[in-house]
């Protein structure tokens, strides 16, 4: 502990490690500051959209005395709240919605909606501490180890240093214990602040603190493993740059090419206008035929009397949900189609650990793919509890009064 | 001149007699073809699926059978967004951004089905395009190919030895710029090749390829002087090193990422969920269709049966139905266009703050170059938002306008109750077809390059700067020589 100390006062008398070290620091700030603010729009947004949508429902409440009308024009939001650690770790919340709302129509036709974002912004990336930990830490890392033992060989220290009693643990293993502590120091610390100010909980906390320990520990390894080798300090520098491009940019890139190549998935765009022919072919079907279909798959409300006008507000939203069961299929495949993709993107991080730490903090963070899937199946189930809350007031004679207008189910996020 | 030639020549001989070098450019050469051909075939087969269905989109609508044309009017229609020949070389925006767009009356729906949401999370990490392999990869294989150029003549002290033997620092700092530049040009080559068979293969396109060479080159030469400049000023190789890496990694890395977050919190967007509660509120105070005593509506039946000298809505020469319904859409969609130009106005604000970090980045300002001149620029993207909402506006008048005049008011208030009615609100098939085809208008060559011209003066003097630099580093060798 003594030698660690002692490197530690070494190393923050060399002006370049320091430069370094007090730039890490500053970008970690920064990033966590940036991430928290993000954070806090996402969930003003949400807020925003909670309160417009209540006064959008009040001045509805007023026409729709029908439950066709109120499931016509209601609109129900659903949202998406960032977890607590959300701020280190933005993941793919910028180009996938955090609310949508949605109403009892067809909901092929309305889930797939975008958000109104700037795609010039989405394109670099966010800079949140997940960006900082995988991409500048490792270079903050290789600029700390990179001339350990070159630099002293090229000052003609080398010799002496390795001549001393218990070389290994007091001289190189303290310099490397200090320098990883130092660097995952800043980066810890960096999230506690952040996680303590967005009320992450312990548990969490530790578990992407311990993927920082991983990552940087993982880096700490490639780059005392290069630097002890006999090549001079700028090829030491030179070579891990490239082994950290090579398998923070160049990997990345390629596998995203090969997977997309070997995982094709169905046209999203041709299974929206699947699900458009479904719902209005019906207008030219036989409307108690659709009615029939509908029964199969709602039985209980088999013994509603057939159609006597041209338009019933029951057989529309049977039509509705008769579109949606024919695409079914398709959506499920292009569904498994983009969590393969996924999974492959996981396959691809077992060899590349900063990739699955990556992985592991949107995790964390819940702002990975499976919690963008996770966050759809919710709109699909909750989709389902609203029409089916709908369909006794349209197929059977209940009347739909104000107070079950009220009563309608709302979205229970997470 | 002859001097730097041979400085040069040594300088090269050098480096393909040193592995590491040869096999960095062979990789980077290798990358870079990669990185155009399957970019190139991705996008080319990205936009033949657009277009197939577009075709069979259109296809369909004109194949519906006779209705009422309010029901065409929420069976609607589909846009795809096209791209051009060189996205291949640079996709820009395009995988970031919703590319299918769904037409309906009332309604303004957002771009859909992007890219980015249907690939894995890898995608984030950066996309493997001739234009990321420029921007990102080139400067770096550059730094590690010239950070010593200089530094290792002073090391060795054969710096001493060129400069008292006639050689001038001019010299040695032209030849090794020159034997820099032919490894820039070597990691240009692929990229130029695929710029000038795809400007072969579509000329119309040929100004705009060439627009984004010349960017490129104007960046690699920036990286080029600028990297012999460093190894000139800098005391030993190793300094250069982490400067040009801590430069290198700003430029390329951070920069990008720190402009767009500027962006987003100096002009943030609302959202679209807020967006389109804010414009159903606004609509409900102009104009309740479903209010009977609203007040705009009940105007626009007074001015009517005025304008036709009638006092019922029975006795107008046409189905008031219809003309209600074309007067709530101009209504409807005059709040769309007024929110959609708040939107645009907000995000090329939000674009220009990342123009004026450029200042900080030349990759930046290439991006911007070589997004503009592919096309792929958030502009086009706008300009596709913007085209689409006109042909929406225009196919739902157009029904509309079928809706006032082929239909009687009679049979249209009776559909919903009497099936013979209903039959004889249907009007003839023929109809559909008639609806105009969306044709995207892309930015105009003549347009791309006026986009262009401000990052490509940022480049150029990014590289005057660069040069004063190196003609600097070059009085400050010779006397640090002597």
């Amino acid at each position: 502990m003594r030698h660690i100390w002692r490197e530690l006062g070494f190393l923050l008398r060399q002006r370049a490690s320091v430069w370094a070290v007090i730039l890490l620091a500053g970008l970690s700030i920064l990033s966590v500051g940036l991430g928290l603010q993000e954070v806090a729009k996402q969930k003003a947004a949400i807020g925003e959209v909670i309160a417009l949508q209540e006064k959008d429902t009040a001045a509805i409440k007023v026409f729709a005395t029908e439950a066709g009308d109120a499931a016509y024009y209601r609109f129900h939001p659903t949202w998406d709240p960032p977890a607590p650690l959300a701020f280190a770790a933005l993941g793919q919340r910028d180009i996938a919605p955090s609310i949508l709302r949605i109403r009892a129509l067809a909901l092929e036709g309305q889930i797939h909606e975008n958000e109104a974002q700037n795609p010039e912004l989405s394109l670099p990336g966010r800079f949140d501490l997940a960006f900082v930990l995988i991409y500048l830490a490792p270079l903050v890392l290789i600029v700390l180890f990179y001339d350990l033992w070159s630099g002293e060989r090229e000052a003609g220290r080398l010799t002496s240093l390795q001549a001393l009693p218990k070389a290994r643990t007091r001289v190189w293993f303290a310099r490397i214990v200090a320098r990883f502590a130092l660097v995952s120091g800043v980066l810890i610390l960096a999230l506690w602040g952040g996680a303590i100010l967005s009320g992450a909980g312990l548990g969490e906390t530790l578990a992407f603190t311990a993927l920082i320990v991983t990552l940087l520990g993982f880096w700490t390894l490639i780059a005392a493993m290069i630097a002890q080798g006999r090549a001079s300090s700028p090829t030491n520098a030179a070579v891990l740059a490239t082994i950290w491009f090579v398998i923070t940019l160049i990997v990345p890139a390629g596998s995203n090419l090969v997977i997309n190549a070997t995982t094709p998935i169905p046209n999203g765009a041709a299974i929206m206008r699947e699900n458009r022919e479904a719902v209005h072919d019906a207008w030219d079907l036989d409307r108690n035929a659709t009615l029939q279909r509908f029964y199969k798959l709602y039985p209980e409300f088999a013994t509603s009397a057939p159609m006597q006008r041209p338009f019933e507000w029951k057989w529309y939203y049977a039509f509705q949900h008769l579109g949606d069961q024919q695409v079914e299929p398709l959506s499920r495949v292009y569904r498994a189609g983009i969590a393969e993709r996924d999974a492959r993107a996981g396959l691809v991080a077992l060899a590349l650990p900063p990739i699955a730490i990556q992985r592991g903090f949107h995790q964390i963070a819940r702002t990975d793919m499976a919690a963008q899937a996770a966050y759809q199946e919710r709109i699909r189930t909750y989709h389902t509890q609203l029409r089916t809350y709908y369909y006794p007031f349209l197929f059977t004679d209940k009347p739909f009064t104000p107070a079950d207008f009220d009563a309608t189910p709302g979205f229970q996020p997470r | 001149m002859r001097r730097a030639n041979l400085i040069a020549g040594a300088e090269l001989a050098l480096m393909v007699r040193s592995r590491v070098a040869l096999i960095g450019v062979i990789a980077l050469l290798l990358l870079s073809t990669i990185a155009a051909a399957t970019s190139h075939a991705h996008m080319a087969q990205e936009l033949a699926s657009r277009l197939a269905n577009q075709t069979q989109t259109d296809a369909l609508f004109e194949a519906q059978p006779a209705r009422h044309p309010h029901r065409m009017v929420h069976y609607g229609s589909y846009v795809y967004r096209p791209i051009g020949t060189l996205a291949g070389f640079d996709p820009g925006v395009d995988p970031f951004s919703g590319t299918t767009l769904y037409l309906e009356g009332h309604r303004q729906n957002s771009a859909t089905m992007s890219a980015v949401r249907e690939n894995s999370s890898l995608m984030r990490f950066g996309q493997l395009t001739p234009a990321f392999v420029l921007q990102t990869l080139a400067p770096l294989l550059l730094v590690f190919l010239g950070f010593s150029m200089i530094t290792r003549e002073r090391t060795r002290g054969s710096l001493k030895l060129l400069l008292s033997s006639g050689v001038t620092a001019q010299d040695l700092i032209i030849g090794k710029g020159l034997a820099l530049g032919s490894v820039g040009l070597v990691a240009l080559a692929p990229a130029w090749l695929a710029l000038i068979l795809m400007a072969i293969a579509m000329p119309s396109e040929a100004g705009a390829a060439a627009m984004i060479g010349l960017g490129y080159g104007l960046y690699l030469l920036i990286w080029v002087v600028g990297i012999v400049a460093a190894s000139a000023f800098a005391r030993s190789g190793q300094a250069a090193l982490l400067i040009l890496i801590g430069i290198w990694c700003f430029v390329a890395i951070i920069a990008p990422r720190g402009a767009a977050e500027l962006a987003n919190r100096l002009q943030p967007l609302e959202s679209r969920a807020a967006t389109d509660l804010m414009i159903q509120a606004e609509l409900r105070q102009l104009g309740d269709s479903h209010n009977p005593d609203d007040p705009f509506f009940a105007a626009f039946k007074a001015r009517t049966l005025a304008q036709y000298g009638v006092t019922r809505v029975e006795d107008l020469p046409f189905n008031f139905r219809g003309a209600v319904s074309a007067e709530g859409e101009a209504l409807t969609s005059r709040l769309f266009d007024k929110y959609f130009s708040e939107l645009a106005a907000t995000q090329r604000a939000q674009s220009q703050i990342v123009a004026y970090v450029s200042i900080l980045s030349p990759a930046i300002a290439v991006r911007r170059v070589s997004m503009a001149g592919a096309g792929t620029d958030l502009e086009t993207h706008l300009r596709f938002l913007q085209q689409s909402e006109a042909h929406r506006f225009a196919m739902v008048q157009y029904l509309n306008g079928l809706h006032r005049d082929k239909l009687s008011l009679a049979d249209d208030s009776a559909r919903s109750k009497n099936p013979t009615a209903e039959q004889r609100t249907r009007i003839a098939a023929d109809n559909w077809a008639k609806v105009p085809n969306f044709m995207f208008k892309p930015t105009r060559a003549a347009e791309r390059f006026s986009a262009a011209i401000a990052p490509i003066l940022t480049l150029a003097v990014w590289l005057a700067a660069m040069v004063a630099l190196v003609a600097w580093s070059g009085r400050a060798l010779e006397g640090r020589a002597l």
